[in-house]
């Protein structure tokens, strides 16, 4: 364990520092939480480079259901929300684990991770909306500052039970109160300690309260009618956005394009491109790829076909040849490619609560016939790292000390022996006597039908199984036939996926509550007391090592245990337009710094939107 | 003449109910329930705090927005057939019976049957309240209480939310929050079924049986035998989407907007398509028919069948696909000979109207290929299968020997009884490209109408499928009542019987 301790601390000393440079390093502020201090990195203002700050930047996107980020979660309205707005703190790019400043110059914890107070950056100006040029909307034609009631203000309209944003209130419900002494400072209390208070406070974004708490003709909404109101408020219905963010949505046309424009009077360091432009039109993935192609769009991420089509197999000679040698060799060709780390992971799922799958012993044979690393090499293209627990590898959370269970048939033989499979009838089938009847090694595996790459793999599976006289039935099943499933926990083994945020929290999928409760996510019905202990802790614990150890002595029993069989981590291919043909004089279409951001970053925050869309220091244009 | 017009528009009316009440009963079916929407925003809230693991039984906060949503579609209520008003105590109490954790069953069936009671509403109200009211049932009164606090729960949409009178609205704010307020926590217990865990169980009881027997609230949840009978056909999903689409109010969740506006917005470009496509195909299918008829059994018959069949059995997005790939791809220097999506270049609104016409034919050109090469073969053949039998018939043969010349004999006599078939295909044919539109809008991106049924398939939205239903059945029953009338044009013994 204390191994792991000075790996974790290491990987956050060595990679905090280059983010200072230029500044005075403040030891006390490394984006570390911890109590009682303003722990957050300084607002970097280094990366401003006039030089490079032009054209339009373009890519594709989805017509949101709206624009109101709370009442949609699309990755649309978030992206837009990200470039339009700022929120209090921001994750460090480089080191996720560590919170540096935004609109919050400090912050300050105290009361046992209670409560959080905020100094909120002085001179922030609201985004005058393009509609106040309408007479209609004269009263919005006026310079607003930011302050921290449009903070509280967004708490305000998150809690209030009439605006249906009931996901996101589950979050926010603990707050007992917010208080905003002056402009500049706001104070949110929790009633309880919890580790999820933490990004929940610190992530908050403001609200136009000037715009959203008044009616189309500038009088307040009266409180009664505040929460139907602003279901459809009025400012959505002419896709109204503004922000104290880099940009502002200058057009929304949907299902056609959304335009973002510089803001002439945005409070931080500029972004690189005096416009971003969303392709909301073209939707299918064949038409994106054609699109890429001919230049409409500069970034693009491959489906798993088109990157075995496109460049394993070379039918776009544009892009440079795979080599397997050369993880970068895609930076070299005219159009770049690069397989970028996703956070998100899949598994198959034993039922614990029946034969065969209750026995630990058959778990770690399963673990032992899966032919993991052939089914990612042949079914996925290599896309994907093959993984033996729920962390990402790349996180200090991963525990890189557990062995493998390698794919030998001598010790999965064994394993089934020692359980009691045997073919005691030589029929060619491994069977059993369970309560006094003889049972055959035969079960299911349900999955989600609408997935070829599961098809082939679950294929691949049942056929290396037949050889140890063992029948698999893989059984593709519509979405809400597998979520009744779930819900049944009728499965002897079942597929999924976890798309995990940057915090690990270990109660939803293995707390032992949750293999009981109704609709609850512990869907195989494990059960250790230890692991429920520790999954309870990991949720009021706050500094980070300690997190890291509990994280890795959990998934060290669950490797043990096997519940899961952990699969492999998802990822995908990202596909730029890279290096100017020559003779090109076309400089607006090339992209440049891509490679810089590639190396840089945290693997798993390169092509995560929150992160790049707004970095000042990620794409911009060849010169 | 005018008669049978007549009588074919008024048999439209059932045929156009009868095919919408089928596509939403299908619909139905396949969209996402109260149930499996529950579902998931509680592992959701599983993944956000450690207080929903607190709440069981379905006992998490915010259940009203989720009630608010399903209202606003209409998706609270049964499909086709409602008997919610035959709803008593009785029926509700096996009801929770069966949703108990104690009871046989799977688990789903239970969920079911416990959350489908909170779209009852009103007509489960007083039910419920006499099972708050008796002891004997004591373990359900957890259940009860919040499918009560549920069933009672007023919704207020943005509307009435403009427009009722202040002291309504706090009254219906301050009832919601009372009746939420007073919800008896309890939770599922595997070996005893509901077990009460509420401290103050006793006293939220009383308070909730004192606010139903206020006779100003009892009087809203009053049901008349009236109210039972025209509920069931009355007050159903399928006559609250049709009030809507009669009404023009049908609304789309997916796209915040209203339906119609939706496709008045598109609807000119998939227009524009259509008509064009109608007049390539028959204006080249019919000649090359009669050509190939003339010239039956030659080399360049068999040439004309055989090429029209290769392209026949071509479907419509793999030709899509591989036209977009080969035609409109730029690769290495060269640019692509067509462009790849939409139907105008992006600011050609301000060009000359010369320009854009030519810029609108260049966009449309593959699109247009795409959705009438498939059938050019069909129209042929049927014009080219037709046309042979008029020629062999006795009447032409008399024609010919009284010394009528060959283009006489084909065009004067032979063709206008060939075209009932014709006729008869082409009825279907406004329909058909409607449909053949989902696949090419989709690959050339065009923002149509077809890739407006694309994306509300896609995404379950019952509302925006039926409004363009609509407009693909009209389009169907408007070829049909073309193609009657046209019988009558070309039939002379049609039109002698309806004058």
């Amino acid at each position: 364990m204390r191994q792991a301790l000075i790996l974790a601390a290491s990987l956050l000393a060595g990679s905090v520092l280059p983010l200072m440079s230029g500044e005075t390093p403040d030891p006390a502020r490394d984006g570390i939480p911890r109590l009682g201090v303003n722990f957050l990195i300084p607002y970097d203002r280094t990366p401003n480079d006039p030089a490079k700050q032009r054209g339009t930047l373009r890519t594709f996107g989805e017509t949101p259901k709206g624009l109101n980020s709370f009442l949609d979660n699309s990755t649309t309205s978030t992206i837009v929300g990200l470039l339009t707005s700022d929120s209090l703190c921001e994750r460090s790019i480089t080191v996720p684990d560590a919170w540096q400043s935004s609109l919050a110059e400090s912050v300050v914890i105290s009361d046992d991770w209670k409560t959080f107070t905020f100094s909120i950056r002085k001179g922030v100006q609201w985004q005058r909306p393009a509609c106040a040029s309408k007479p209609a909307y004269a009263w919005l034609d006026r310079d607003v500052p930011m302050t921290a009631k449009d903070i509280a203000f967004t708490i305000e309209v998150i809690l209030n039970p009439q605006v249906d944003c009931p996901s996101l209130r589950n979050y926010y419900e603990d707050i007992e109160k917010v208080e905003t002494p002056d402009d500049q400072t706001l104070i949110v209390r929790w009633k309880r300690k919890q580790y999820t208070n933490l990004d929940c406070s610190v992530d908050l974004s403001p609200t136009p309260r000037h715009i959203y708490a008044c009616n189309r003709d500038g009088t307040p909404i009266p409180a009664e009618r505040f929460g139907a109101a602003f279901n459809k408020h009025w400012f959505d219905e002419i896709h109204g956005v503004v922000g104290v963010g880099p940009y502002r949505l200058e057009i929304f046309e949907p299902d056609n394009r959304a335009i973002f424009v510089r803001n002439p009077s945005y409070w931080g360091v500029p972004l690189h491109f005096d416009r971003i432009e969303q392709n909301l039109l073209v939707k299918e993935p064949a038409a994106r790829l054609v699109a890429f192609k001919n230049g409409q769009v500069h970034t693009y991420a491959l489906t798993p076909l088109q990157y075995k089509s496109e460049v394993l197999d070379r039918a776009e000679p544009r892009f440079a040849a795979f080599n397997e040698s050369d993880p970068k060799a895609g930076r070299k060709g005219e159009l770049g490619w690069e397989r970028i780390k996703d956070n998100a992971f899949y598994y198959l799922g034993w039922n614990l609560r029946r034969a065969p799958f209750d026995d630990k012993r058959v778990r770690q044979a399963m673990a032992h016939i899966f032919p993991k690393s052939r089914i990612i090499r042949d079914v996925y293209f290599g896309l994907g790292q093959s993984i033996l627990a729920d962390a990402h590898p790349d996180t200090p959370y991963y525990h890189r000390d557990l062995k493998p269970f390698r794919n030998d048939a001598k010790l999965a033989r064994d394993l089934l022996t020692a359980a009691g499979w045997v073919d005691s009838d030589g029929d060619g089938l491994l069977d059993k006597t369970i309560n006094g009847q003889k049972v055959k090694f035969s079960f299911t595996i349900k999955y989600y039908a609408n997935s070829p790459e599961w098809d082939n793999a679950l294929g691949i599976f049942r056929n290396e199984l037949k050889k140890f006289g063992i029948e698999c039935k893989p059984t593709p099943l519509e979405w809400k036939e597998l979520l009744r499933v779930y819900e049944d926990k009728d499965f002897d083994a079942v597929t999924g996926g976890w798309q995990k945020g940057w915090d690990l929290d270990y109660y939803q999928t293995w707390h032992s509550s949750q293999a009981e409760v109704q609709s609850g996510s512990n869907h195989c019905g494990f059960k250790n007391a230890r692991v429920d202990e520790l999954a309870e802790k990991l949720r009021l614990i706050f500094p980070i090592p300690e997190r890291i150890a509990i994280c890795k002595e959990i998934q060290a029993i669950l490797h043990e245990e096997q519940p899961y069989l952990f699969f492999r981590s998802a990822e995908a291919v990202v596909v730029w337009q890279n290096l100017p043909p020559a003779g090109s004089s076309d400089r607006e279409r090339w992209l440049d710094g891509v490679v810089r951001g590639l190396d840089e970053y945290h693997p798993l925050m390169v092509w995560n939107s929150k992160y790049y869309v707004k970095d000042r220091r990620y794409w911009h244009l060849r010169n | 003449m005018w008669a049978y017009v007549f009588r074919r528009l008024l048999w439209m009316i059932p045929t156009m109910v009868g095919i919408l009440l089928i596509n939403f009963a299908v619909l139905r079916l396949q969209g996402v329930s109260l149930v499996e929407e529950l579902q998931l925003a509680q592992s959701d809230a599983g993944a956000g705090t450690a207080r929903a693991d607190a709440r069981q039984g379905g006992g998490s906060t915010n259940l009203e927005n989720y009630l608010d949503r399903f209202r606003r579609a209409g998706n609270d209520l049964p499909a086709v057939v409602n008997l919610r008003g035959f709803t008593d105590r009785v029926s509700i109490e096996a009801r929770l019976h069966a949703a108990s954790p104690s009871a046989p069953g799977k688990e789903s069936d239970k969920s079911r049957a416990e959350k489908e009671l909170w779209l009852y509403g009103r007509f489960a109200v007083l039910p419920l309240a006499a099972i708050l009211a008796d002891d004997a049932c004591a373990d359900l009164h957890g259940p009860a209480s919040l499918a009560f606090s549920l069933c009672a729960y007023t919704s207020v949409s943005p509307r009435e939310a403009q427009e009722l009178p202040t002291e309504l609205l706090n009254r219906i704010r301050d009832d919601n929050q009372f009746l939420r307020a007073n919800r008896i926590d309890y939770r599922r217990d595997a070996g005893r079924g509901f077990v009460t865990s509420d401290k103050a169980a006793g006293d939220k009881r009383a308070r909730l049986l004192a606010f139903i027997q206020d006779p100003r609230n009892r009087a809203r949840y009053e049901v008349t035998t009236g109210d039972r009978w025209s509920s069931i056909l009355g007050e159903t999903g399928f006559t609250d989407v049709m009030g809507k689409l009669f009404t023009g109010q049908l609304w789309s969740e997916t796209k915040k907007a209203y339906v119609f506006t939706l496709i008045g917005q598109r609807w000119q470009v998939t227009a524009w398509l259509v008509v064009l496509s109608i007049i390539l195909s028959w204006g080249i299918s019919i000649p090359l028919g009669i050509r190939s008829a003339r010239r039956i059994g030659t080399v360049e018959d068999s040439i004309t069948t055989n090429v029209l069949f290769l392209l026949w059995s071509l479907p419509v997005i793999f030709i899509g696909t591989v036209m977009l790939h080969h035609l409109c791809t730029e690769s290495s220097g060269r640019p692509a000979p067509f462009p790849n999506a939409g139907l105008w270049t992006p600011g050609s609104e301000t060009w000359p109207w010369w320009q854009r016409l030519t810029d609108w034919a260049w966009h449309g050109f593959l699109p247009l290929i795409c959705i009438t090469y498939a059938s050019f073969t069909v129209l042929s053949r049927y014009m080219r299968g037709s046309l042979l039998d008029q020629v062999t018939a006795d009447y032409t043969r008399t024609a010919r020997a009284k010394g009528c010349s060959d283009d006489t004999v084909i065009y004067r006599h032979a063709l206008p009884n060939s075209m009932i078939t014709m006729i008869t295909l082409g009825s279907g044919l406004l329909a058909e490209l409607f449909t053949g539109f989902t696949f090419v809008e989709n690959i050339f991106s065009i923002q149509g109408l077809g890739l407006l049924l694309v994306d509300a398939a896609r995404q379950s939205d019952a509302p925006l499928v039926m409004g363009t239903t609509v407009i693909s059945v009209g389009l169907l029953l408007v070829g049909i009542l073309i193609a009657d009338i046209l019988y009558g044009v070309v039939d002379p013994r049609i039109r002698s019987r309806y004058g």
